[in-house]
């Protein structure tokens, strides 16, 4: 493969940039039929990639090659219909990771704005192939370069190029493992810290109504990727739960700063605006938790692997309080308005520790959950959830209430969704209920301990 | 027509193709539509696409694929491109329209000019500073790339590069979306799009400048700041040591040239928001940042220390670079150094490198050099801040201001240094290549200097308050200005010195400032006298500077003498100089002596008579002179009279005769014209009537015509016929044996004598000397003397023949009015009877003017000119002799005057050598006698007289004596004539015994 260098280093930059491609596809043919374990591109060939395409110069003295927008738009496409005509998945993807796995030199940097663009042409005409590839790519990469792809993607669809939203939303359909990923990173890049980090409203509402079509999308790579361990460190999560929890309780406080900041004139018309959009999202990951018990169990994987780290909670409470601390700060005369925003961030949380911790994504104890809680404002709820028993539906012998969007609001009710929310998930049959009811037979602490709100007392 | 028709279907499929492109083409569309727009061939039809076509669908691409952003807009590039070229084509082709409409993309521009405008109205912070920058970047590229066309004008007439550019709708298009984009980006980040303003200006310098010039014209307020902060940071980031290396680095040329340029095109229309902005930028460099104030630009340049210590630096290196952004700031500069600022000023700069500090002052020099205007200001302002204020004030503990006065002095030593070297290169460059002419190698302006040649005179000024080291600075810079203004402003300086100095010290600058030119500056001094004249003859100085200048000139020429006394040198070639180019000049003097301020007059006279005479001169020149010296001398001697009178002044006028005697008399001995002239007018003027009172003279009625006393005809308004009627008025007889005497009119008693006020006396008396004084001296020390010189300097010199001639004809002229007659020998005595009126006339002339006998002892003194006095001593004698013959007194004494005029005639005539000893000391005798005795012995002189003609020809030079002498011994025999005297003799023995000795034979 190496030999080829002399050959292309009289093309100009495009051809030599294809005729690489096309001896690259070759080559890992090649090596694939050979059946080599494992399959590993050689590092001559990620020099010539490096050179040809990326276009890092070799040593000092060669002339910087670049090529026009033109040439790397051409190349683009070349690579597009490359990827598309490729049948074989295990070719493709060692193409692609030869092509886009990050070296950690120099090149990176125009690997980046390469893949980026690859990508971010992949999603407008739509080449599954990349998609897919790109999912791979997003598992086994520093979050760090996930973020930046996320960054482009949302830059180039949701603000840049007024009108190709729709464009991204097709993800879902196309690459569901994509899309996972997609919204994995965009909840790790958007932490709600400040204005630039708060998500746009259009992807805000494109993720939710990914969830909410479809729930089980969020847990879709954990689904399909082996057992865990076989993460990068410093990966991104498996799944975006950790970041969806965290948009879902900041939001409230963030927002309402936004609101602020912006006036009264961000009233959008028609459209559900964002205290809506997290309501529903903060159900969808709700219910999205009540699907794992069963999947985890069929992995046999309850109770030991964690797919919310503790580490994460702990961080997200503590961000949390100080943000809590600096909205009493900023408002002296706590209004009832801010009041209830923070209330409402408290109840999320605790319904979200309690949820995950029933269904097995969280793993702790209460003592690191009081621990971790300790600082923040006392609300009712939470005070529950870290004192009582975990309390399973089928052990509070209260009537379902019938869910309304509005009971998200007020402690008491949504607490009361809870028991009620595997009847009205569309994506769980309603058979499976009784079966996931059987997963939990034996609650031995559930007795005894004190319920503040439990009627009767 | 075409253009219509073919444009409407197009907007009708454009706006379908937009509609389509809104309503989300599916993936397998855009993926045909990439196909089509890198292969520009229709993906389903498979035909070539169009200009317009292929344009289309990039602006499709652009509004639905992100990821070919890049490359459409790179696509775009061309479409403008083509635009433009078409553009310039139809212009070059006198609007060709048929064929222009075919490829016009006006609409296609039009639409992408939507798009874009749209997108940054929807997102400007995504898309403004990409459409700026790639606005920016075709625009400079269109704009180099087409300057060369035949249409395009050339790159420095702004105004038509606009216009053309503006009607071209591409760039127009570009234009407006770089506005947009910089209205939209000057909220948040001005400096982004700024540089990439500043950086394609850089690379496009001059063809791009029309844009920078509209954008600045459009945002004036902002850009000019931004403009500036930007340069300011990068200025900062190349750090103040590459100044020097400006021009070498070539290739990387730092942001500042850029900066300059786009200010320097503002200042046309925007010069004022430029200043202010340059100004605010130094004032808000020196204030201490403060946080919690929040400054109004958002760059907060303010905020960093180290770009505001950067900003003096960056400011100079501005203003070094434009001589227009420089001219602007200059003068509110100087005003607004007030001693606070500059405190602060020393503050910030302390903080800076040594090196960096140099630099700095040297570019300041540099600066002030080469600033057209305002220069005597920035002089003024660095003196007054450099001149230490008091030594009380400055004591022990330095005061903060001590480090602000010694930046000044430091600057202004140092800006002296630059200008010397500025001066004497440029001279020694025209020195070295002699062979060009001065116009093929211009000499280099210094504009500094060059504005400070008008203000010479005020820098003369200051130099001579002779403050401390102020006066050694503008003395230095006066020299450096005289050498570079060349002779004209060398003159200047020096004329100005020399007026304006006051005193010795003061004089010193003068010679100090020659002393350092004359080595480079040939006739110097004469020009600078030539000058002088000059003023003089257009009456632009004051009587009190012409004093001075009169003075300090006098000073010059005098210093001369002690000098040669002592250690000669540059000095004394200079005092030598002076008095030579005074000499050439004198008779512009000349009127000076009769100048209406006594001062002027009185400095004239002294620097008259210091001054050498010159080789050569025209006669009506000395006559002139002469005339005005003697003048003066009379004005002079009547200026003492009356200083002595109020008791002041007295040692001035005093000294100021003695000038004009000293005058007078080195004038007389310069040539036989000069004393002629002045012996001549000098007599004339002490017997005229203005003068007569000098010397105890009195105005007298010489005319036989009677003198209308006002009391006697009060009447002004006398006819004709009145006056005609009165005797003797009709014919005037005077002369002719009709002649008639009034003694008055009959009835009316004798003719009213005008009043007599006699002057003081010894006022007269030291009047009478002095004149006699200058006259000795001119007839001693005449040039007819020629080289003989006494032996004994105490024996006075004798009086010469030639000059006491002149003497003695003038007098004759004056007194004898009449010239019948006039031949010197003598008639017999009967004779006088015919020339009585005359005789009268002469007599009273010589008892109007006492000063007529010493004058005729001076001729007497001079022999033989006492001959030439023959008719006068006729008349004087002839009315003496008829006054003691028809005397009825006892005595001679009784009528004294008679008897001393007797005494002084006789022995006038005795010391001419009229008379022989014998009869000459009659005169001794007369006081004792009786008048008819007196008549005796006079008419034995007469007798004698008429017997000896006084003739010159009679004296021969006796060079033993070193006179004329007259040998009695050839005339004939004595003895005849001294009878009558020994008859008197023995008549009264008993009295004049002791006088017989006298008249031994």
């Amino acid at each position: 493969m190496g030999d080829i260098r002399q050959s292309l280093l009289p093309r100009d930059v495009l051809s030599a940039a294809k005729e690489l491609l096309y001896h690259l596809d070759i080559y890992i043919c090649n090596m694939v039929q050979s059946g080599r374990q494992p399959p590993q591109v050689d590092s001559k060939t990620l020099d010539l990639i490096e050179e040809f395409i990326l276009h890092t110069p070799k040593d000092r003295n060669a002339p910087v090659r670049r090529m026009s927008a033109l040439q790397e738009l051409q190349l683009l496409e070349i690579m597009c219909s490359c990827f598309q005509e490729q049948s074989r998945d295990t070719v493709r993807q060692l193409m692609f990771s030869a092509l886009f796995n990050l070296q950690g030199n120099q090149a990176d940097e125009s690997r980046m704005a390469l893949l980026s663009k690859l990508v971010s042409m992949a999603v407008a005409v739509g080449r599954v192939p990349i998609l897919e590839c790109a999912a791979t790519w997003l598992q086994r990469t520093h979050r760090v370069y996930c973020v930046r792809l996320a960054q482009v993607l949302v830059d180039d669809y949701c603000s840049m190029v007024p009108g190709s939203g729709p464009t991204l939303r097709n993800i879902h359909s196309a690459s569901p493992r994509f899309c996972c990923q997609f919204i994995t990173a965009v909840t790790t890049l958007y932490d709600l810290t400040s204005d630039e980090l708060t998500p746009p409203l259009e992807l805000l509402q494109m993720i939710v109504s990914w969830i909410q079509d479809d729930p089980r999308l969020v847990l879709i790579n954990f689904l399909n990727s082996p057992l865990s361990g076989s993460q990068p460190i410093s990966s991104l999560d498996i799944t975006p739960l950790g970041g969806l929890i965290r948009w879902c309780i900041k939001a409230p406080l963030a927002y309402r700063r936004d609101k602020k900041q912006a006036g009264t004139n961000g009233s959008s018309d028609g459209e559900p605006d964002a205290p809506h959009l997290f309501s529903a999202l903060h159900l969808s990951v709700l219910q999205v938790f009540m699907l794992l018990p069963n999947i985890l169990n069929e992995k046999g994987l309850f109770g030991r692997l964690a797919l919310l780290q503790m580490e994460s909670v702990a961080s997200l409470t503590s961000d949390l309080s100080r943000l809590l601390d600096q909205t009493d700060k900023h408002t002296l005369a706590a209004t009832t308005d801010t009041h209830g925003a923070s209330q409402l961030a408290l109840d999320r949380l605790a319904q979200a520790l309690q949820v995950a911790m029933a269904s097995g994504a969280l793993l702790c104890s209460r003592e690191d959950l009081r621990a971790i809680c300790s600082r923040l404002p006392h609300n009712n709820l939470l005070q529950l959830v870290l004192s009582g028993p975990v309390m399973y539906y089928n052990n509070i012998h209260t009537p379902p209430l019938a869910y309304s969007p509005h009971a998200a609001h007020s402690p008491m009710p949504a607490h009361a969704t809870l028991p009620t929310l595997p009847t009205h998930t569309p994506h769980t049959p309603l058979t499976s209920h009784p079966a996931s009811h059987t997963q939990y037979p034996t609650q031995p602490f559930i007795t005894g301990m004190p319920f503040p709100f439990r009627p009767g007392h | 027509m075409s253009v219509v028709f073919d444009g409407t279907p197009l907007k009708a499929m454009q706006s379908s193709h937009s509609h389509k492109a809104r309503t989300a083409l599916s993936a397998q569309e855009l993926s045909q539509e990439i196909k089509s727009f890198i292969s520009g061939v229709d993906a389903l039809q498979g035909r070539k696409l169009s200009v317009r076509e292929h344009a289309r669908c990039a602006v499709r691409l652009l509004r639905s694929v992100p990821a070919c952003r890049g490359a459409v807009l790179e696509h775009l590039r061309g479409v403008y491109d083509e635009h433009v070229s078409t553009f310039l084509h139809n212009l070059e082709t006198e609007g060709n329209a048929s064929s222009g409409a075919s490829s016009n993309l006006e609409d296609i521009i039009q639409e992408v000019h939507g798009v874009l405008s749209e997108f940054i109205r929807l997102n400007p912070r995504a898309w403004a500073p990409l459409v700026s920058t790639w606005a920016v970047d075709l625009l400079g590229q269109l704009s180099s790339k087409h300057a060369g066309r035949r249409v395009a004008p050339h790159s420095s007439s702004l105004n038509e590069l606009l216009q053309l550019w503006m009607s071209c709708a591409a760039t127009r298009s570009l234009m407006e979306a770089y506005s947009q984009c910089l209205a939209a980006m000057l909220a948040w980040c001005p400096d982004a799009c700024v540089d990439a303003l500043l950086d394609t200006s850089v690379k496009h310098s001059p063809h791009f400048d029309w844009v920078v010039a509209h954008i600045g014209s459009a945002f004036p307020g902002t850009i000019i700041s931004r403009v500036l902060a930007c340069g300011l940071k990068d200025f900062c980031s190349h750090g103040g040591k590459d100044q020097g290396l400006l021009v070498e680095k070539g290739s990387k040329v730092p942001k500042i040239g850029s900066v300059v340029g786009i200010l320097g095109h503002l200042a046309a229309h925007h010069s004022d928001s430029i200043r202010k902005e340059l100004l605010r930028m130094f004032q808000e460099s020196l204030t201490p940042s403060t946080p919690l104030s929040p400054t109004s630009s958002s760059t907060s340049w303010e905020a960093s220390p180290q770009l505001r210590r950067a900003a003096v630096p960056f400011l100079l290196q501005l203003a070094a670079m434009s001589p227009n952004l420089f001219g602007a700031v200059s003068s509110e500069l100087v005003e607004m150094l007030r001693p606070p600022v500059l405190l602060q000023l020393q503050a910030l700069l302390q903080g800076l490198p040594r090196e960096e500090l140099d630099n700095m002052l040297g570019l300041a020099v540099h600066l002030i050099s080469q600033s057209p205007t305002g220069g005597a200001r920035v002089l003024k302002f660095l003196a007054d801040t450099a001149t230490p204020a008091s030594v009380i004030i400055s004591g022990p503990t330095p005061s903060p201001h001590e480090g602000v006065r010694e930046g000044c002095d430091r600057l202004l030593q140092m800006l002296l240094l630059h200008l010397h070297k500025l001066v004497f290169n440029r001279s020694d460059g025209a020195e070295v290549s002699p062979l060009s002419s001065a116009s093929s190698q211009p000499q280099r302006v210094t504009p500094f200097l060059e504005e400070l040649r008008s203000h010479v005179g005020q820098l003369c000024a200051e130099t001579l308050r002779l403050e401390r080291k102020r006066h050694l600075w503008l003395h230095q810079l006066l020299c450096l200005l005289s050498v570079y203004g060349g002779p004209s402003v060398a003159t200047e300086t020096l004329c100005q010195l020399l007026t304006q100095a006051r005193n010795p010290e003061e004089l010193a600058l003068a010679w100090q400032l020659h002393t350092t030119l004359s080595s480079c500056m040939a006739g110097l001094i004469p020009a600078a006298v030539a000058h002088c004249v000059a003023q003089i003859h257009t009456h632009t100085l004051g009587p009190r500077q012409l004093r001075q200048l009169l003075l300090n000139l006098a000073a010059a020429i005098q210093s001369q003498d002690e000098e040669r006394k002592g250690a000669a040198g540059a000095h004394f070639s200079m005092a030598v100089q002076i008095g030579s180019a005074i000499s050439g000049h004198l008779h512009d003097f000349g009127p000076l002596l009769l100048h209406g301020d006594s001062a002027v007059s009185h400095a004239a006279v002294r620097l008259l008579s210091c001054s050498p005479l010159p080789r050569t001169s025209s006669p009506a020149h000395l006559l002139l002179l002469s005339r005005a010296a003697v003048t003066h001398f009379f004005l002079a001697l009547r200026r003492r009279g009356d200083a002595k009178k109020v008791g002041r002044d007295v040692g001035q006028t005093g000294e100021a005769v003695s000038c004009s005697v000293l005058l007078l008399s080195r004038f007389a001995a310069y040539s036989p014209l000069t004393l002629k002239a002045i012996l001549q007018q000098l007599v004339e003027g002490a017997l005229h009537k203005g003068n007569a009172d000098l010397f105890g003279g009195q105005i007298a009625d010489m005319s036989g015509a009677p003198v209308a006393s006002p009391s006697v005809s009060p009447d002004l308004g006398a006819s004709l016929l009145d006056i005609n009627c009165r005797f003797g008025t009709t014919v005037n007889f005077s002369g002719s044996v009709w002649s008639v005497f009034h003694a008055g009119v009959i009835g009316k008693g004798l003719k009213v004598r005008t009043a007599v006020n006699l002057p003081d006396p010894s006022a007269v008396i030291q009047n009478i000397q002095t004149l006699l004084a200058v006259i000795v001296q001119c007839c001693s020390s005449s040039s007819f003397n020629g080289s003989q010189s006494p032996s004994d300097p105490d024996e006075p010199q004798p009086i010469n023949a030639e000059a006491a001639k002149v003497v003695a004809v003038t007098l004759v002229e004056n007194v004898c009015p009449d010239v019948a007659n006039g031949e010197l020998s003598w008639p017999p005595e009967e004779h006088a009877r015919t020339t009585v009126e005359r005789d009268i006339y002469i007599r009273r002339c010589f008892e109007a003017h006492p000063i007529l006998f010493p004058l005729l002892q001076v001729v007497a003194a001079g022999r033989p000119a006492l001959c030439y006095c023959s008719a006068v001593l006729r008349g004087l004698l002839a009315t003496l002799l008829s006054h003691w013959e028809g005397s009825r007194d006892a005595l001679s004494t009784d009528s004294p005057w008679h008897l001393q005029a007797s005494c002084l005639l006789v022995s006038c005539m005795g010391e001419g050598q009229l008379l022989p000893p014998v009869l000459a000391n009659v005169h001794e005798a007369f006081a004792h006698l009786t008048p008819f005795e007196v008549r005796l012995l006079l008419l034995a002189v007469w007798e004698y007289v008429r017997g000896n003609g006084p003739l010159p020809q009679k004296f021969v030079f006796s060079s033993d004596k070193c006179m004329f002498c007259r040998d009695f011994s050839r005339d004939g025999d004595v003895s005849r004539y001294v009878a009558p005297i020994h008859s008197v003799l023995h008549k009264n023995i008993d009295r004049l015994g002791h006088l017989c000795w006298r008249f031994q034979l």
